[in-house]
């Protein structure tokens, strides 16, 4: 029998041998969850395996809930909060953090935009402060947009416009697959629409979302609880909160008809193939069976599309994608889709590509999944979950997300059960149900030029 | 293992009720919570390394042969070393790549291996309740791989595919021709094989080249994560103790051209909107006594996000969104670059400020202030980056496979500590040779040549590699 003494995640092994450990050993994270006056939601984790602490904010706000004209703003804006706050000037953020041996970094998803700093666990409270700081006073300058308009412009030129298929997977499947404008626009945002951002976007934006009431703070690893709660009271209390802001309708209409769209690449040298399925709403008791779905369709070498397209018809030479083309089954909370991508080799079609992942799927929905396969996809999920876990970040992303979608992060300890739970013929009408041509879009993707090949 | 907190401050209860200016000093230094790490032998030569770390129910591991590089049999057979790695977790003598990857999903596991000019290595995890069955596995992958026939042949198709894919791809090319521009003949210069070597590879060859090259007595086994280190151990002998010892192959370390002026290797992409430029020259060894001095003279020019490179091409002048630098050292020898992607428009202007840049670290100290953030963002870092299975197996590698001090990972602190703006000025004007550069440019040569020509003697290439002219004439 071995025992876990470990502080951070003990988990406490039930199973006394090896061989009887197929069920999950339960979790338990330590999680403190409590609100601010002011509305800011509070998730503190303590977790002594290392020295680190992360210190993380999430706003709820991502690129579905970017104003129309200004694609890429919600992206844009992540970058101004790098640029000043009434006691950090222009890029000083990241001098503390790094200066204190931390590393930081933003990201603009769907649905949330994150900022974040690992810092040795001494240093929680400059974490703290510089998150309050920001929040409270965000200080923008005409010169500071462009600069940050300019160096967007490069992202987006170095990550899409300059790179064979340009990302279509995401920006053009996204906008095949989805009508409604907050679902589909380009998220990482048009050249001209970026560049034509003011300051006044700037502050309207920040003072819409960017309240305490709209975020969650999350402060995971070597530090104590009641320390860290007062920090927060000092720094965070007196930020003011705002109005609700109005929540865009997100929702879309069911598809009916498969969306086929062809595409010529002037960069690429070999076609390439997307697919997007739309996927059952979280909380829909379908969406667990898809997520074991997706693990057996194609996560790894070992997926059944895998097995098919690149190893027995040898018609591609890759696999790609997912159940959310970002993150995972929890950090979203709008409509999305199931992502497939493959890089396919000349000389065959898409219809070739298309006809084989039909047939895995056709497979599934006539004969099923086996017991066995169904038990590995569990173990793999459970798996790859673990491993989200390892660090102070993957723990706090888990957390704030879900205490900024669903205002319950201790859910983090029992949410691979409703998984767990899932039986082989919820798997199967699951497949029937959800990956039918009319609720897919497909895009071709060739290259331009002929005969380099 | 429980730990105590000490009491983080007491300073909490003069809470001022205005935003505070300032930052918060830091509290007491918590303690560092090393792992422990043990090394072990097995009589067939293995080295054994183990590292308890169970911060999730998992382990991870890294299994090194330092014989099989891309340098082995590199004259006879290139890209030999690259498609075994590829090949031999695709069928052993017992079971089928079906298999292999559906046991490896039945135990949540991942097995993968790449290699490299230093070595192969495989990479492997699963819930550690299933360790046991994941060494069966990488034993099995590293003692019997059996190269079927038609594994063999998708494999080289698909690589040759693949690399067709890379060369529209502006980050595979500049990499690709700023190795083989510095390393020369040098066995570093590898990136990918050619096409007909490829082709020319036969599974005799590959089940000859592993029983040659995965040996256990030139090769490391590291394993880190939720383990009792015996009976870790004891599985690890059942799983590999039968792998037999072989000859360790020579070494080959042959020199690496001396570029005696400033040299532009540039890739033509028609239709490039952008410049992607690496700028930089060969350096030192992993093992050689500057490394850290190097290392921190990196933090401070690009290494690092509030880096002097960022600072000034990105967040001053908006030329680029990831400016970067990196001293990559090795076993034999290392590179140190800059590089950055930006606009046509700005090209010329990004090399000045890279190179000025460069200079002013040669010539000037670095503050005070500079050298103290450089260190504590290397230890700090340091710290995060044990704290995960992987990066502490990664890091355990680097000592293994450059032979390094075994006390590395404990020295790493008063070795950074101990630098002086003196150490770092010393290392830049060393190796930041400007003067010696090789610019490396993927770009649009219509749109920029005149942006590059006043650099230096340019030589042009296609994104095959062919030369298609010199100097810059072809205007």
């Amino acid at each position: 029998m071995r025992r876990y003494v470990a502080t951070s995640i003990a988990v406490a092994l039930l199973a006394t041998t090896a061989f009887a450990a197929t069920t999950p050993k339960p979790l338990n994270v330590p999680v403190v969850y409590y609100k601010l006056p002011n509305g800011l939601k509070v998730v503190i984790s303590e977790d002594h395996m290392a020295p680190v602490v992360t210190v993380a904010v999430y706003y709820n706000v991502g690129f579905r809930l970017e104003p129309k004209g200004r694609t890429g703003f919600a992206h844009l804006f992540e970058h101004m909060m790098f640029q000043g706050s009434a006691n950090v000037k222009k890029f000083e953020h990241a001098k503390f953090v790094e200066a204190n041996g931390g590393s930081l970094n933003g990201h603009t998803d769907f649905d949330y935009t994150n900022y974040y700093q690992t810092l040795p666990s001494n240093r929680v409270e400059l974490g703290l402060w510089l998150e309050s700081d920001r929040m409270r006073s965000l200080d923008i300058s005409e010169e500071n947009l462009k600069n940050q308009q300019a160096v967007v412009s490069e992202e987006v030129r170095v990550n899409v416009l300059n790179q064979p298929y340009q990302l279509f997977e995401w920006i053009s499947l996204w906008e095949n697959a989805f009508t409604n404008w907050n679902n589909s626009h380009n998220g990482y945002g048009e050249l001209a629409e970026i560049n034509a951002a003011t300051i006044e976007d700037v502050r309207s934006f920040f003072k819409t979302y960017y309240a305490p009431n709209n975020a969650v703070l999350t402060v995971v690893g070597d530090v104590d609880v009641n320390e860290v709660k007062k920090m927060v009271e000092k720094y965070y209390a007196g930020i003011p909160s705002q109005p609700a802001p109005k929540r865009a309708d997100l929702t879309e209409p069911p598809q009916t008809k498969e969306k086929r769209v062809s595409q010529t690449d002037k960069l690429a040298n070999l076609p390439a193939l997307a697919t997007g399925y739309h996927l059952p709403p979280q909380n829909s008791a379908d969406f667990p069976a898809m997520a074991l779905l997706v693990q057996i369709l194609q996560a790894g070498e070992g997926s059944r599309w895998y097995q098919r397209l690149v190893k027995e018809k040898e018609l591609t030479l890759d696999l790609s994608g997912g159940l959310n083309y970002f993150g995972n089954e929890f950090d979203y909370t709008g409509p999305m889709i199931m992502t497939t991508r493959t890089t396919y080799k000349p000389g065959h079609t898409a219809d070739e590509v298309l006809r084989e992942m039909d047939a895995v799927i056709a497979d599934i929905t006539s004969k099923g999944i086996t017991d066995k396969e169904l038990a590995n996809a569990k173990v793999q999920y459970r798996s790859n979950f673990y491993s989200q876990l390892e660090g102070s970040f993957g723990k706090a992303h888990l957390l704030s997300a879900l205490a900024l979608f669903r205002d319950d992060p201790q859910q983090i300890n029992s949410l691979l059960t409703p998984f767990e739970n899932v039986t082989a013929a919820q798997v199967k009408s699951a497949a029937a149900k959800y990956l039918v041509p009319t609720n897919r879009t497909v895009i071709d993707r060739v290259p331009e030029k002929k005969g380099t090949n | 293992m429980k730990i105590t907190l000490a009491l983080i401050t007491l300073t909490l209860a003069l809470t001022p009720a205005l935003a505070q200016k300032t930052p918060p000093p830091p509290g007491p230094a918590r303690p560092l919570n090393l792992r422990k790490i043990t090394e072990k032998k097995l009589p067939n030569g293995l080295t054994v390394v183990l590292a308890p770390l169970p911060n999730v129910p998992k382990i991870s591991s890294i299994l090194t042969f330092r014989s099989a590089t891309t340098a082995s049999d590199r004259k006879a057979r290139p890209g030999i070393a690259q498609i075994a790695a590829s090949v031999a977790n695709e069928g052993t003598d017992t079971r089928t790549s079906k298999q292999l990857k559906e046991e490896l999903r039945s135990i949540g596991g991942s097995l993968s291996l790449g290699s490299d000019a230093d070595s192969t290595t495989m990479s492997a995890s699963s819930l550690s309740e299933f360790s046991a069955k994941l060494f069966e596995l990488m034993s099995d992958v590293a003692q019997h791989p059996s190269f079927p026939e038609s594994e063999v042949k998708l494999a080289q198709g698909n690589t040759i595919q693949q690399i067709r894919a890379g060369r529209a791809e502006p980050g595979f090319l500049v990499n690709e021709r700023f190795q083989k521009a510095i390393y020369g003949d040098h066995p570093y210069s590898f990136v990918v094989p050619d096409e007909k070597s490829i082709s020319a590879l036969t599974p005799t060859d590959l089940r000859a080249f592993v029983a040659k090259y995965y040996i256990p007595n030139t090769s490391h086994l590291i394993v880190v994560g939720d383990i009792d280190v015996d009976k870790t151990f004891a599985q690890i002998e059942r799983a590999f103790g039968s792998w037999k010892s072989g000859d360790a192959p020579p070494d080959e370390n042959p020199p690496v051209p001396k570029r005696d002026k400033r040299q532009i290797y540039f890739v033509n992409r028609p239709g490039s909107i952008q410049s992607a430029i690496y700028i930089g020259n060969v350096s030192i060894p992993r093992k050689d006594k500057d490394y850290f001095a190097l290392r921190t003279a990196d933090t401070i020019y690009g290494g690092s996000f509030y880096s002097r490179l960022t600072r000034n091409i990105r967040e001053t002048k908006g030329y680029t969104y990831s400016p970067f630098s990196s001293s990559n050292t090795r076993a034999k020898t290392g590179a140190f670059l800059a590089g950055a992607f930006v606009r046509n428009e700005v090209t010329g202007p990004t090399l000045l400020e890279i190179f000025y840049e460069l200079d002013r670290m040669r010539v000037l100290p670095v503050t005070d202030e500079e050298l103290s953030a450089a260190k504590e963002y290397s230890t700090g870092n340091f710290s995060v980056e044990l704290a995960s299975q992987f990066g502490l197996a990664g890091r355990i590698n680097t000592v293994y496979t450059f032979d390094l001090d075994k006390s590395f990972i404990n020295d790493f602190r008063p070795r950074i500590e101990a630098l002086t703006a003196a150490d770092i000025q010393k290392a830049a004007a060393k190796y930041f040779d400007t003067y010696r550069a090789a610019i490396v440019i993927v770009g649009d040569w219509d749109k920029v040549k005149d942006q590059v020509t006043p650099f230096g003697e340019v030589t042009i290439y296609d994104a095959e590699g062919n030369i298609i002219n010199k100097m810059g004439s072809t205007d």
